[in-house]
C-alpha cells in the first residue's frame, strides 16, 4: 500500500511547489454599497434600507429584501448610536501572540428590527463591556475619510 | 435491488413556468448577489409567484477563485432567495448552465418539493488581470501547468482534430459565429450582437491559437439567470402553456483530456441518450424542433449537434452552410444568439439555454421567435475540463 511507504522527508517525494493566486480581486460595493460608503465619507452618516412589508432594515443597505425579495428604495439614516448585542474580547492574534491591550469586537444594534452591525469597540475596558451597553461610532475626521468601513475608527461607550 | 429502468422514472412531471436573466456584460457596479436577485425576481414575476411560494433553491456558480470569495454559493444565498430554505450549490463548469435545472427537476420530480427556484450567477470580471488567472489552475499541476496551458490552445487542438477527422472546412465553422452573433441582435441581454458581421470578419479576426481566431470564441462576462420549476398541477394553475422537462441526462468523461475522442464528444452523446430515452425520443432528427447546444466556440456548436444526434459526424457544418440551422431554417440552432452572441458568464448561460427554450416553446421569444411551431427542444451545456455534458429535453404539450 502506497499509504505505508516509508517516505519521511518532504524532500524525498518528487514534488512541485505552486500557488493558486490571481494577481488580485476587484470587489465592487454594489448599487447600495456605493451609496452607503459615499454617505459615510461625505456626510458621516450610516444608512440602512428598509423593507416596509417585512418591517426590517438592512445596515449597510441592500438593494433587495432577502426575506420577501422586494426591491428596497427607501434609505434611512440609522444614526451613530446603538447597543451591544454580542461581543468578544480578543487576547491573541492569528499567530498566537498576545494582544496588549486586548481588542474588543461587537455586534451593534441601531434599534429594533435593524440588522446588527459588526465593528470594534474602543475606549472600552473589557471588564466594562456588556450586552445592552450604549455605544457610539467614532468617525475619522472628514478629510481622512475614504469611503471605507474603517472610516469608522471604532464604537465607544457613552 | 431496484430494477435499473425504475430509477429513471420520475414520480411527477415538472414544468418551467418562468425565466429571467440580466444583461451579460462586464458589470463593475452590481455585486453578484444583486445580479442573482435581479434574475431570480424576474423569473418569479414571470411565473406569477413570490419567494414564499418557493420550497427550495438551487444555485449554480463557478469556482470561488472567480469572485475571490470562498463558499461562494452560500455567499450568493440571499440574492438567490435561499435564506431559510433547503438550498444547495451545484457546479459542473460550463455544464452548470443545464445541470442546475436538472437538479431542480429531481427536487420536484422526486416528490420532495413542489416549487424550486434555480439561480445561476457568474462574475468573471472580479479576478484580475483576467479570468484566465483562475482557468490556469484547472490543469494537472505537474504535467500540464509547467507548460503554461491556456484554455484557448487546448480547444484549438480539439478543433483541429475535429476538422481533420471529418474534413470540416474552417469557413463553414466560422459561419456559426456569424449566425449566432446575428441571432443575438434581438436579445435584450446580448453583449456581442452584431447585425452586420460577415464571414470575412471572422476569417480576418486576430489569430489566437490557430485554428481559433478571436471571433470564434465567446468572451468572459458577468451576469445571472434563473428559472422556476414546479409540478404539473401547479404549472397549469399558473399558465395555459407550461413547458415540461421531459428528459434529463448528464455524463462526464475522463479527466485525462489527452485520452478522449477529440473529434466526437461521446460523453455528450451518452448524456443525450439518457435524456432522449426518458423523453421517449427515438429519432431526434425528426422529433427535435429546436436546439440550444453549448456554443462557447463556434466548432463546439457543430460537435454538440452531432453528439446530440441532430447531424451525422461532420455533417453539422454542411447543415450550417445550407442555412438549415438559421432561425427560420429546418432546425433552428441557438436562436437566442448563444454564448457567441449573447455572452458567456459560465453558469449564467442557463438563460440562453433553458431560458431560451422556455421562451421559444411557450412562444414568448419576441423578435427571436422561430418561425416554425416548435414544440420540442433540446438544450445542452458542456464544461468542467471539457469533459462534462448536461442535456435537457423540453416540450410544450
Amino acid at each position: 500500500m502506497a499509504f505505508f511507504e516509508p517516505m519521511q522527508k518532504a524532500t524525498e517525494p518528487r514534488h512541485w511547489l505552486g500557488d493558486m493566486e490571481a494577481d488580485h480581486y476587484f470587489y465592487g460595493a454594489g448599487v447600495m454599497g456605493q451609496r452607503f460608503f459615499e454617505a459615510l465619507r461625505d456626510e458621516g452618516k450610516l444608512l440602512g434600507s428598509r423593507c416596509e412589508r417585512c418591517d426590517w432594515t438592512y445596515v449597510p443597505p441592500r438593494l433587495y429584501c432577502e426575506r420577501c425579495f422586494a426591491e428596497l428604495k427607501e434609505l434611512r439614516d440609522v444614526g451613530l448610536r446603538g447597543r451591544v448585542k454580542a461581543f468578544t474580547v480578543v487576547y491573541v492574534n492569528k499567530q498566537g501572540e498576545p494582544l496588549d491591550p486586548p481588542e474588543v469586537f461587537a455586534l451593534i444594534e441601531f434599534g429594533p428590527n435593524i440588522t446588527p452591525f459588526l465593528h470594534k469597540l474602543g475606549d472600552a475596558p473589557p471588564e466594562r463591556v456588556h450586552v445592552g451597553m450604549v455605544v457610539e461610532a467614532v468617525l475619522k475626521p472628514p478629510a481622512e475619510r475614504e469611503g471605507k468601513i474603517t472610516d469608522i475608527r471604532y464604537f465607544r461607550p457613552i | 435491488m431496484i430494477p435499473k429502468s425504475d430509477l429513471r422514472k420520475p414520480r411527477r412531471d415538472v414544468a418551467v413556468v418562468g425565466a429571467g436573466m440580466t444583461v451579460f456584460a462586464r458589470r463593475l457596479q452590481e455585486t453578484g448577489k444583486e445580479m442573482a436577485w435581479e434574475a431570480a425576481k424576474q423569473a418569479l414575476d414571470q411565473a406569477g409567484l413570490t419567494l414564499d411560494d418557493v420550497d427550495a433553491v438551487i444555485v449554480g456558480t463557478a469556482p470561488d477563485a472567480f469572485d475571490g470569495v470562498h463558499k461562494k454559493g452560500e455567499w450568493l444565498l440571499d440574492g438567490a432567495g435561499g435564506s431559510g430554505k433547503p438550498f444547495m450549490r451545484v457546479f459542473t463548469g460550463g455544464g452548470t448552465a443545464v445541470m442546475t435545472p436538472i437538479v431542480g427537476w429531481w427536487h420536484v420530480a422526486s416528490g420532495l418539493f413542489d416549487t424550486v427556484l434555480v439561480v445561476n450567477e457568474e462574475k468573471m470580471s472580479s479576478v484580475r488581470p483576467h479570468a484566465q488567472s483562475a482557468f490556469a489552475h484547472i490543469w494537472d499541476p505537474i504535467l500540464d501547468r509547467p507548460l503554461k496551458p491556456n484554455l484557448v490552445w487546448i480547444f484549438a487542438m480539439e478543433m483541429q482534430r475535429y476538422m481533420w477527422t471529418y474534413n470540416v472546412r474552417y469557413e463553414d465553422i466560422a459561419l456559426v459565429a456569424v449566425k449566432n452573433k446575428r441571432n443575438a441582435v434581438g436579445h435584450p441581454c446580448a453583449q456581442l450582437a452584431d447585425p452586420d458581421i460577415t464571414l470575412e470578419d471572422v476569417l480576418n479576426s486576430e489569430p489566437l491559437a490557430l485554428p481559433v481566431r478571436r471571433l470564434d470564441i465567446s468572451p468572459p462576462s458577468d451576469g445571472a439567470a434563473a428559472v422556476v420549476l414546479t409540478r404539473e398541477e401547479i404549472a397549469y394553475e399558473l399558465t395555459d402553456a407550461p413547458v415540461f422537462i421531459e428528459g434529463v441526462g448528464w455524463c462526464i468523461d475522463t479527466t485525462m483530456w489527452t485520452n478522449r475522442d477529440l473529434a466526437f464528444p461521446k460523453f455528450v452523446a451518452r448524456a443525450a441518450k439518457m435524456a432522449y430515452d426518458m423523453a421517449g425520443i427515438k429519432d431526434p432528427r425528426k422529433e427535435i424542433d429546436i436546439a440550444e447546444p453549448y456554443d462557447p466556440f463556434d466548432y463546439k456548436e457543430l460537435q454538440h449537434l452531432e453528439a446530440l444526434g441532430l447531424a451525422e459526424p461532420g455533417e453539422a457544418a454542411i447543415l450550417t452552410r445550407e442555412g438549415k440551422t438559421q432561425r427560420d431554417g429546418e432546425l433552428p440552432v441557438c436562436p437566442s444568439g448563444g454564448l457567441l452572441g449573447v455572452g458567456n458568464p459560465i453558469a449564467a448561460t442557463l438563460g440562453i439555454k433553458i431560458g431560451e427554450l422556455y421562451w421559444q416553446l411557450s412562444r414568448q421569444a419576441g423578435p427571436r421567435q422561430v418561425k416554425k411551431d416548435a414544440r420540442t427542444g433540446v438544450a445542452q451545456a458542456w464544461g468542467d475540463l471539457m469533459q462534462f455534458s448536461s442535456v435537457v429535453v423540453m416540450r410544450r404539450r
